[in-house]
């Protein structure tokens, strides 16, 4: 090995060591800076906090309000993915293995959402539901009806890919042979198999709700007051407290986050060989 | 069977359908809600304040989502040059800042850029004052946008730099290319799709963005997002008529987007 | 009336006939092999069996029932599908119980025929495992043993053993075969593998473009196969037209037929021409022009004047002059020069 080649790799590592440590603070430092502001006493004009302390933590954690708000999050967006799941997973199911034709269709309704950011869809719902028959606005029906539509698209690519990667028109094939009706072995055979995918989707598509702000507030901002929508309200008040609410919330999203990354990580391992093709002999994995 | 999908369908009318239609008949009423006109497309079209916030949402989206997709290029494939694992660590810790925009990015940038923030007076400090500007403007929105941008980005770019392989590198060495070269003849191409269709996505995703400008600035920039938050719920009076016909042409803007992203990646597809 | 009747069944899919007036009959605890190449039809026609493809035509009896009609959970079949499907969340008790627990038995006839069944299959101690703990050929016991159970009234086995190695299909397929003699099961088995169809089967069905080329005993098959498809699908036999034996150094073919096929180990080789005419038959001359070793078979390419012989020897030790180059004599018994009709 000669020595230019040599220099030549280690100058390269450098370089990407270089990159990624920039990129990795670049993206940190704004969170760290909050964490700070949260656990400071006094930090008006200077560049660095005056004292530490933990009295913001303390405060919110009793103050009614946030735990109001966090709980009202927690709520509006466990039962749209609830809902999301029980309407969502039935019917892709089934379009997905007896009706291959409307597919096409279904994919580009379920991709709309990415075309319909909240205010768009917010414009909307308020001409629809602010006044007569179904005057939901203002309630939490409204949110879950539109938190739905926004889960959508993670809903469904993951289903989807759960029922392709377990072969499950075969398994529905095997099931009925062995005396099962659809609905019996949609349950006992289907349902516990894409369960890791299911709860990735939940996972996920929890995190996006638990972020969400535009709709909220859009659509029932202090009538139902979640997380989001609190944390604005306190923006121009109390700052410290206002850097707790954040850091916490931030915390929760990362638990969520690696919640998600553990049950992907039991998934692959159950899925290896358990269907067999050719390349499984010599060692390959499929799914 | 098709029973199942009842519920389904159902919720789509609902909450898709029914409001779009809504949204768009409205786009075309009078301002009293009656009629049928383009006078609100016009308006929304040649009106100063809603041009200026189109072009300014344009061209924030703009920016941000081509600054964001370069870093967001050399960190990636940095990325790739490392072990399996610390490149699994990497794309993590990257993946979780995906979820930190909106309300609580804006609140954090406050702190580090704000008129007292962490960094605006530690520039002060160190003579470079000049590098401080306003975060609550345009050019304040920007570096805020391009932030939430690399995350997303890196989620989108990775898979491609990660394809570029390593024998590719080397047959080109062996043809006598250099790195430059290397990058420009053949790298680049092969990513172009990827970069593309990047680009369009993120692009959509500033250009549909409310939360963090909401937060920081409200009333202080003009962006379209904006625009159609005030003339929805309407702090004066609600003008529920323009803000459809808003709302409608960042929707087509948007489909555009996406649709330019679908054709990239069915390039991408056949390629490999 | 055979135990399972199957009597013109057409499916179109696509204006493509799959399955062009397909017709079987087939004896209780018979081993029936569907054989053919791929997009012959063979696992279509399974399928159809099964319930779990329509057919346009055609009626299905099985045990004297007209199942034609009725979804699979009615049938009363078993089926072992080429990629198993067993379900990944059930261990290999559950997935073998499957069938028995639909069928609402309790659960100590259920422990006592799942436990007499894994014995059967020699899968002890593996009870509580998940398939994908098990290698491709336990796992293809345990679907065997799934579809077993049930003591189903037929048993459709598509393709199982396409996706092992060549070792333990060998041993698998035996072990099949005997399992399925243990407990007289009428089976129907597809493959596009020839070997495997002659080395298992009581009868095998040829099957080619949706119909059915040649049914009879692997014996039967593989000596007279009577058409030119059958002949080059079985083994590797020299197929002739008349008038690439014009003009040859050969004698001794009969008037009658157009096409003719030879099987190479029904030619008889040597340095020497036979001069005792012994036998009736066909003589021919020619040169080795290559010798190639295939294990336990020699295989010799003949220049016979330009056309191309295939003769296979055992490879027995004392083969002298046998080599590239040398001027051989071909002798073929008139019985094993088999008329054949020409195939699309």
């Amino acid at each position: 090995m000669s020595n230019p080649a040599r220099t030549a790799r280690s100058k390269g590592r450098w370089w990407h060591i270089g990159v990624t440590s920039v990129v990795l603070a670049v993206l940190i430092i704004p969170l760290l800076a909050t964490f700070l502001f949260s656990i400071s006493t006094v930090w008006q004009n200077t560049i660095l906090p005056d004292g530490l302390t933990l009295e913001w933590y303390g405060r919110l954690f009793s103050d009614e309000r946030f735990l109001y708000a966090i709980g009202r999050s927690f709520l509006v967006s466990a039962v749209t993915v609830v809902i999301s799941l029980a309407i969502m997973v039935p019917a892709i199911f089934v379009v997905v293995l007896y009706f291959p034709g409307l597919e096409k269709m279904l994919q580009s309704v379920v991709l709309l959402p990415f075309a319909l950011p909240g205010v768009v869809t917010a414009v909307g719902l308020i001409k629809i539901y602010s006044s007569g028959p179904i005057a939901i606005s203002g309630t939490i029906w409204i949110l879950i009806g539109a938190y739905f539509i926004v889960i959508m698209p993670y809903v469904y690519q993951s289903t989807r890919n759960s029922l392709r990667s377990i072969h499950a028109a075969q398994l529905m094939e095997a099931a009925e042979v062995l005396g099962a009706g659809k609905v019996k072995a949609f349950v006992f055979v289907i349902l516990p198999n894409i369960m890791p995918g299911m709860m990735v989707a939940s996972l996920l598509s929890f995190s996006i709700l638990f972020s969400e702000f535009v709709l909220a507030n859009m659509l029932v901002g202090g009538s139902y007051e979640v997380v989001q929508v609190y944390l604005h309200r306190m923006l121009a008040t109390d700052g410290h407290m206002s850097s707790a609410i954040v850091f916490t919330f931030f915390v929760i999203i990362s638990l969520l986050f690696a919640l998600v990354l553990r049950i992907g990580r039991g998934k692959s391992r159950k899925m290896n060989a358990t269907s067999a093709t050719p390349a499984d002999n010599e060692g390959g994995v499929t799914a | 069977m098709l029973l199942v999908l009842v519920p389904f369908v159902f919720w789509l009318i609902a909450f898709l359908a029914l409001p779009f239609a809504g949204m768009l008949i409205s786009s075309f009423q009078h301002a009293d809600g009656q009629g049928f006109t383009f006078a609100q497309y016009v308006k929304a079209l040649t009106h100063p304040l809603y041009t200026q916030s189109l072009l300014n949402s344009v061209w924030l989206s703009f920016v941000s989502s081509l600054v964001g997709l370069v870093i967001a290029v050399f960190a990636s494939y940095s990325f790739t040059r490392f072990s399996a694992k610390t490149r699994d660590v990497l794309l993590n810790i990257s993946n979780i800042f995906n979820n930190f925009s909106g309300v609580p990015l804006a609140f954090a940038f406050m702190i580090i850029l704000g008129t007292n923030g962490m960094f605006t007076l530690l520039f002060d400090k160190l003579g470079m004052g000049f590098l401080n500007f306003d975060l609550r403007s345009l050019k304040g929105l920007i570096v805020v946008y391009t932030y939430f941008q690399i995350p997303l980005a890196i989620l989108l770019v990775y898979p491609s730099l990660y394809a570029i392989r390593e024998e590719w590198k080397e047959s080109a060495a062996l043809l006598g290319a250099s790195t430059w070269q290397f990058w420009r003849y053949i790298g680049v191409p092969v990513l172009l799709p990827s970069l593309v269709g990047t680009f369009s996505v993120l692009f959509a995703n500033a250009m549909g963005a409310l939360a963090t400008a909401y937060a920081l600035t409200v009333r202080n920039v003009n962006l379209l997002t904006i625009q159609i938050n005030s003339l929805v719920t309407g702090d004066v009076f609600p003008r529920q008529e323009l803000g459809s016909a808003l709302a409608v042409v960042l929707f087509v803007i948007l489909l555009i987007a996406l649709f330019i992203n679908e054709k990239m990646l069915q390039l991408v597809r056949k390629g490999s | 009336m055979s135990f399972v009747e199957i009597s013109n069944v057409v499916k179109t899919y696509h204006q493509v006939r799959v399955l062009d007036r397909v017709s079987l009959s087939i004896e209780k605890g018979e081993f029936i092999t569907l054989l053919g190449p791929s997009g012959c039809g063979k696992s279509t026609l399974l399928r159809a069996i099964a319930g779990l493809n329509p057919i346009d035509e055609g009626r299905i009896m099985v045990g004297g029932r007209d199942i034609t009609h009725l979804p699979p959970k009615k049938r009363d079949v078993g089926m072992v599908f080429q990629s198993y499907a067993l379900f990944p969340n059930m261990t290999v008790f559950e997935n073998i119980a499957f069938g028995l627990k639909m069928e609402k038995l309790d659960k100590k006839e259920i422990r006592r025929a799942v436990s007499e069944m894994i014995s059967l299959i020699e899968l002890e101690g593996k009870e509580n495992h998940y398939p994908h703990e098990l290698s491709g050929g336990q796992q293809q016991r345990v679907a065997l043993a799934r579809s077993l159970v049930k003591e189903p009234t037929v048993l459709l086995l598509d393709e199982p053993l396409s996706a092992l190695d060549a070792q333990i299909r060998r041993t698998l397929r035996n072990e099949i075969r005997t399992i399925q003699k243990r407990l007289n099961m009428t089976t129907i088995f597809v493959t596009h593998d020839q070997e495997e169809a002659l080395a298992v089967s009581d009868r095998i069905y040829v099957m080619n473009h949706g119909t059915i080329e040649q049914h009879g005993t692997p014996q039967e098959i593989y000596t007279s196969p009577r058409s030119e498809f059958v002949a080059n699908f079985i083994g590797n036999y020299n197929v002739w037209s008349r008038e690439q034996l014009l003009h040859k150094p050969i004698r001794g073919i009969p008037d009658r037929g157009e096409l003719f096929a030879v099987r190479p180990e029904a030619i008889h080789i040597s340095t020497e021409p036979d001069r005792t005419g012994a036998q009736q038959g066909i003589v021919a001359e020619g040169f080795i022009s290559m010798a190639t070793v295939l294990g336990n078979i020699m295989r010799y390419e003949i220049d016979v004047q330009g056309l191309q012989v295939t003769v296979d020897t055992l490879h027995r030790p004392s083969v002298e002059g046998l080599t590239p180059g040398a001027p051989v004599y071909l002798f073929v018994p008139e019985s094993e020069w088999k008329c054949i009709e020409r195939s699309i």
